[in-house]
C-alpha cells in the first residue's frame, strides 16, 4: 500500500523524531513544563490549520464517502483541539498573545498551500505523516514511560486506540486518493521534515 | 528608497525593510565579485520562486475586482515573460529548471500561495507589492555595471518602477487590516532569500 512506502521511505525521519530530545524527555517525564506550554499553545494554532486543510480537500473530493470521512477526520481534529483547550486552561496559555514560530508558519503555510492547491490526495500526502507519527510516538513513548509521568495524558491520547485508529483511516483515505508519484513523496517527506522542526522550536525558544 | 520613505506599510515595518532590500549577496553582484555557484543558486532558486509566485499572481488576479485587475493581469504576462527570460539564462549556463527547491523558497512560495487562496484579495496585493518594491528597492541601489548589468537592469527601470508605484497605488485604494502583518512576512521571506541565495 503507498501508505506503507511512504511511511517507510521516511522511517529516518519518524526515527529523528522519536529520538528528538523534546519527545525523550516528554517520554522520561523530565521535559521542562514551560518547554511544554510553549509546545501545546503553538499545537493549537498548527491544529486550526490542520482542520481547515481537512475541510478544503474535502470540498474538492468527487467521491462524497471521501467527504464523509474527511468529516470524520475534522471531528477528530476539534475533540483534539478541545483537548488542547484543556491543556491551555491548565496551563494557563493566553492563546491571544500566541504568536506563530517561524517553523509553525512554515507547517501552516505548506498545508494551506497543499489544500487549496493541489488535489486531495497530496494534501492528504501532507496531512498523513501527523497522524502516522504521533500514533507512532505516543505508543513507544507508552511502552516506556515511567510511574506518574505528568505528560501521561499527552502520551496516552496519541497511544489510545481511538487515535489510531484515526490515523489508520487517514492512511486509508491517502491510499484511496494519492497516486504514486513525485508530488505525494515530496509532500509526504516536508510534512516529516516540519514535524521535526516542529518539536525542535519550542526548545530553540527556551535557550 | 526615497519615493517610498514614507508609505505607511514600510514606515510601520521598521528595520525589517532594510533587512529585505540590502545583503551580501547584492553587495557582491553590485562589487562584480559574486562567486558563480552563489549565481548560479540564485537563478535556479529564483527561477522556482518566480514558478510559484505566478500562481499567485493568477489566483490575485481571479480575486481582484476591475478596474483594480488590470495591473495585476499585466504582471501576470510580464511573469509569463520573466519566466522565458529566466529559462533562457538556466539553459546558457547549464542550470536546471528542475533544482530541488530550497527549505526558505519553499517556505516562501507556500506563504504566497496560502495567502493567495486564503486571505482577502486586498492582503494579497500588499503582498504582491511587497515582493515587488523589495526587488526594485534591492536592485535600485546598484550601479547598472560590471558581469551583471542586464539583471541589475532589469529589476531597476523605469517600467518596472511604474508597475510597482501602480501595485502601491491598489493597497492604498484597497486597504485591509491584515495588510500590515503579511506585508511584513513578505519582507521576512525576501531577507531570508537572500541570505540563503548568499549562504547555500
Amino acid at each position: 500500500m503507498l501508505h506503507d512506502l511512504l511511511w517507510e521511505r521516511n522511517i529516518d525521519l519518524a526515527g529523528e523524531c522519536l529520538d528528538h530530545p523534546f519527545v525523550r524527555r516528554l517520554g522520561e517525564g523530565t521535559l521542562n513544563p514551560d518547554c511544554f506550554r510553549r509546545y501545546i499553545a503553538q499545537d493549537a494554532f498548527f491544529l486550526e490549520s490542520f482542520l481547515r486543510a481537512y475541510a478544503v480537500a474535502g470540498a474538492k473530493c468527487a467521491d462524497l464517502r471521501h467527504v464523509k470521512m474527511l468529516h470524520e477526520f475534522m471531528t477528530g481534529a476539534l475533540e483534539e483541539l478541545k483537548m488542547h483547550a484543556g491543556y491551555v486552561r491548565s496551563l494557563g496559555i493566553d492563546l491571544t498573545q500566541v504568536r506563530p514560530y517561524p517553523a509553525t508558519r512554515a507547517y501552516v503555510d505548506f498545508l494551506q498551500a497543499m489544500a487549496w492547491h493541489e488535489p486531495p490526495g497530496v494534501t492528504l500526502a501532507a496531512m498523513t505523516p501527523c497522524m502516522r507519527l504521533y500514533a507512532y510516538i505516543g505508543s513507544a513513548l507508552a511502552a516506556a514511560s515511567p510511574p506518574r509521568n505528568p505528560f501521561q495524558d499527552w502520551i496516552e491520547t496519541y497511544a489510545g486506540e481511538d487515535f489510531r485508529a484515526v490515523a489508520s483511516d487517514v492512511e486509508s483515505l491517502l491510499d484511496a486518493l494519492a497516486d504514486d508519484q513525485p508530488a505525494v513523496h515530496d509532500a509526504y517527506r516536508y510534512a516529516m521534515q516540519c514535524e521535526l522542526a516542529f518539536f525542535s522550536a519550542p526548545m530553540e525558544d527556551e535557550a | 528608497m526615497q519615493e517610498y520613505e514614507n508609505t505607511p506599510l514600510i514606515v510601520a515595518a521598521g528595520s525589517l525593510w532594510d533587512e529585505a532590500t540590502r545583503a551580501a549577496f547584492l553587495d557582491a553582484i553590485g562589487e562584480g565579485t559574486l562567486p558563480s555557484a552563489a549565481f548560479g543558486r540564485w537563478l535556479e532558486q529564483d527561477y522556482r520562486f518566480a514558478c510559484g509566485l505566478m500562481s499567485f499572481q493568477a489566483v490575485t488576479a481571479a480575486k481582484t475586482p476591475r478596474p483594480s485587475q488590470r495591473p495585476v493581469v499585466a504582471g501576470l504576462s510580464s511573469i509569463d515573460a520573466e519566466l522565458d527570460w529566466f529559462e533562457n539564462h538556466l539553459g546558457q549556463r547549464g542550470l536546471s529548471t528542475d533544482a530541488p527547491v530550497h527549505p526558505v523558497c519553499r517556505r516562501y512560495v507556500d506563504f504566497l500561495l496560502a495567502t493567495a487562496y486564503a486571505q482577502p484579495f486586498e492582503v494579497s496585493l500588499a503582498v504582491l507589492f511587497g515582493v515587488e518594491v523589495c526587488y526594485l528597492a534591492a536592485w535600485s541601489r546598484l550601479e547598472a555595471q560590471g558581469p551583471y548589468a542586464e539583471f541589475i537592469t532589469r529589476w531597476s527601470g523605469e517600467g518596472f518602477a511604474a508597475y510597482v508605484r501602480t501595485l502601491h497605488e491598489l493597497t492604498l485604494r484597497h486597504p485591509h487590516p491584515a495588510q500590515q502583518s503579511c506585508f511584513e512576512q513578505t519582507l521576512r521571506h525576501e531577507r531570508d532569500f537572500w541570505r540563503m541565495t548568499w549562504e547555500g
